[in-house]
């Protein structure tokens, strides 16, 4: 086949008068059998099978299971493209060897193109895209930190050591992008409303204020109080020189039920944000300032002990490159309850009230070696007002095209059992993922 | 061969500068401009036409002989020749990083780092990246960043070394040492295309220990371009093959395909 192909080589020097000396094309062994393979359109259908296995660090004893991660997956992915518009599906069909169950989620199954492509009305409706169906959704400035995304998160999966990807849960909804001098405009109504994956206790125990120690129920928020109305969430952006500058608005519910009714029962109460973001090349990395007000609606004055308080939240953060390969980043991020002396006033479990700030530092570190085959990170949450934290750990290698292997550890610490992070110090877990793809 | 090659150049270029005295043209007239070289060889590797796109392919070998693939098309636009460029890669291949959109503002003047921005499909990510070192690998491959969006001439001094019939061969070194890998690197730039056709680095105690060739040029819309290119690491014997398709120059693209919304919904009517 080498052979063949310097003959091919040479008949092209001595046709093509443009082609360099015969001499530079020696020694080149352009196997070309293994490039026709592809020589046709990448096939529409695509995916991988997945094996993930992960164990408690220590065992809870309000769960009876030390496994926190037992997945077998299979995602499958197919798209078509028209002339200015595509259909995306991507689904997951996967046996929970936790729960002892067998789940579908699809993660995406959308239509996304321009307006121009189904309504034409002239230079107008080019300024415009539209996306609409089950997708995943993402926006703001924060490294593992949300402030404006409202769009839901999976936290479990987070926790248990699943893919980066699972993070954030889809959601049926619809986009409009308009695209125009003065700005961008990002406008997304999800009529049912999509909580996070919050944890509930399925997989990891939280700690409950009422009960004073941790509690695993696994439950599910129930239709009444499950909100019916739509979420609403909005983006303007621009950028002006090297600097992006967004402002945010959302108005939904809190994606946690972390209020509760009268009787005793966790609901999502209303929330509306409000916020703004900017990111810039700064010194020789990247700096980014993000802030959103969290305007509880059910519980404007802040008296009421089942919902939680209104807030501001702010994040700077910061990222570089070290050295060759490694990449460094840290960000600062506070939450201020507003109306804190209320709550205070009316507490119903005082001693385990938060702080009026939350202070969290965040740091990672990135490094890829083996020509980029070998991915380390290191990512730890840090609260100096809790002294609490979360530090993770992952590793991901993959030298072929078709498989990669990853491992890693989730790590809650802290000193009170009911703080932030360390409430789940049970939840401290090694895992380990094994994907191949077809 | 080559020696007589070089014999023969030797006799036509002393003949040429006899020539030349016999004439009076003045001196400067006859001695090569090493900067207007560099600068054509520039234009002609990185800014042929206001604009192009291209398929591309790339089968990264590792030393142990194990082989990965990557597939994607390029959009390039000028702002002006030899300045600033905006560039979009769009990935098919491999599975993982399908639609995963890279994007690039890359800007000469040394004191403004390139602007870049990686789009994440599975998390509809638009991830802004931290300008970093450019001699790191591109996308996995022996392949540096530097490579693809082309290394900016303005950072080297470039002296001539050998004139060949049919070659210039110039040494570039680093005007900033301690941000490179290498001592310097040896440039042979062939004269019928402008085009740098062999880049060996070099490290302090002269040894060769990267390559960079180009394996197969065409003319394409008049302009010569590099189609196949491989570049080796010539101590481990890793080497990556990359090969451009489908090469469309002067297409008219637009200012605004080089933006976010191409990101999330890219401009199909330039990729297929």
């Amino acid at each position: 086949m080498k052979n063949v192909f310097s003959a091919f080589v040479l008949s092209i020097g001595v046709a093509s008068a443009s082609l360099l000396d015969v001499a530079l094309a020696q020694e080149t062994e352009w196997d070309m059998e293994e490039w026709g393979e592809e020589e046709k359109a990448p096939k529409s259908f695509s995916g991988f099978v997945e094996l993930a296995a992960g164990a408690r660090l220590s065992s809870d004893p309000v769960i009876n299971t030390d496994k926190t991660l037992a997945d077998l997956r299979a995602q499958l992915q197919w798209d078509k493209d028209f002339d200015a518009s595509r259909v995306k599906f991507t689904a997951d069909l996967y046996y929970d060897g936790v729960l002892d169950q067998t789940k579908l989620q699809i993660r995406e199954l959308a239509w996304q193109g321009s307006l121009s492509s189904i309504l034409d009305l002239g230079e107008w409706s080019k300024k415009f895209d539209i996306k609409v169906g089950q997708q995943v959704l993402t926006w703001g400035t924060g490294d593992y930190v949300f402030l404006n995304d409202l769009f839901p998160k999976d936290f479990q999966s987070f926790f248990a050591g699943r893919d980066d990807d699972y993070l954030k849960a889809p959601s049926l909804a619809a986009k409009v992008s308009g695209f125009f001098d003065w700005a961008n405009v990002d406008a997304v109504i999800t009529p049912k409303f999509s909580p996070d994956n919050y944890i509930n206790g399925d997989y990891f125990s939280f700690f409950s204020p009422f009960a004073g120690a941790n509690v695993a129920p696994g439950f599910e928020v129930s239709s009444p109080n499950k909100p019916s109305s739509p979420e609403y969430a909005l983006r303007v952006y621009k950028t002006i020189g090297s600097t992006e500058y967004a402002v945010y608005a959302y108005d939904g519910f809190h994606k946690s039920p972390a209020s509760f009714t009268e009787f005793g029962e966790p609901y999502f109460s209303g929330l509306r944000v409000y916020g703004a973001s900017a990111i810039t090349p700064f010194a020789s990395g990247l700096l980014n300032m993000e802030m959103a007000y969290y305007d509880s609606k059910d519980d404007a004055q802040g008296r009421d002990p089942l919902v939680p308080n209104s807030q501001s939240r702010w994040l700077v953060g910061y990222e570089q490159e070290l050295v060759k390969n490694l990449t460094g980043s840290a960000q600062l991020y506070v939450e201020r309850m507003s109306n804190f002396d209320a709550l205070k006033a009316s507490s119903l479990t005082p001693e385990f009230d938060p702080n009026k700030n939350r202070v969290l530092f965040t740091q990672r570190l990135m490094y890829r070696a083996l020509q980029q085959t070998l991915t380390l990170n290191a990512f730890n949450f840090y609260s100096t007002s809790d002294k609490d934290g979360y530090l993770k750990l992952s590793a991901d290698y993959s030298p072929v095209d078709q498989w990669q292997l990853s491992g890693g550890f989730n790590v809650f610490y802290g000193k009170e059992r009911f703080s932030f992070f360390n409430q789940f110090e049970d939840a401290s877990n090694a895992f380990v993922r094994f994907k191949y793809y077809y | 061969m080559l020696k007589r090659i070089k014999t023969i150049n030797k006799i036509a270029s002393f003949m040429a500068a006899s020539l030349a005295l016999l004439a009076a043209v003045p001196l400067q007239a006859a001695s090569i401009d090493v900067s207007s070289i560099v600068k054509n060889a520039e234009k002609a590797a990185y800014y042929s036409g206001k604009d192009g796109r291209s398929d591309a392919r790339m089968m990264i070998v590792d030393a142990q002989g194990r082989k990965q693939m990557r597939q994607f098309t390029i959009l390039r636009r000028d702002v002006a020749d030899n300045g600033d460029q905006q560039m979009m890669v769009f990935f098919e291949r491999p599975a993982d990083v399908k639609d995963t959109v890279f994007r690039v503002e890359k800007h000469v003047d040394l004191a403004v780092e390139d602007d870049r921005w990686l789009y994440l499909p599975a998390l509809d990510l638009v991830k802004r990246i931290s300008s970093g070192d450019k001699r790191t690998s591109f996308v996995g491959s022996h392949f540096f960043y530097e490579d693809v969006s082309g290394r900016a001439i303005s950072e080297d001094n470039f002296v001539l070394q050998e004139d060949t019939e049919a070659a210039y061969v110039l040494k570039a070194t680093p005007k900033a040492p301690e941000t490179v890998e290498f001592a310097y690197y040896v440039v042979t730039i062939d004269k019928k295309t402008n085009l740098p056709i062999l880049i060996d680095f070099f490290k302090s105690n002269n040894d060769n220990y990267r390559r960079v060739e180009a394996v197969k040029i065409e003319e394409i819309q008049g302009f010569p371009t590099v189609v196949r290119s491989k570049v080796s690491d010539l101590e481990s014997g890793a080497y990556t093959l990359m090969e451009f398709r489908n090469i469309n120059f002067d297409l008219g693209l637009a200012d605004d395909v080089f933006t976010e919304r191409s990101l999330r919904n890219p401009p199909r009517e330039w990729l297929n």
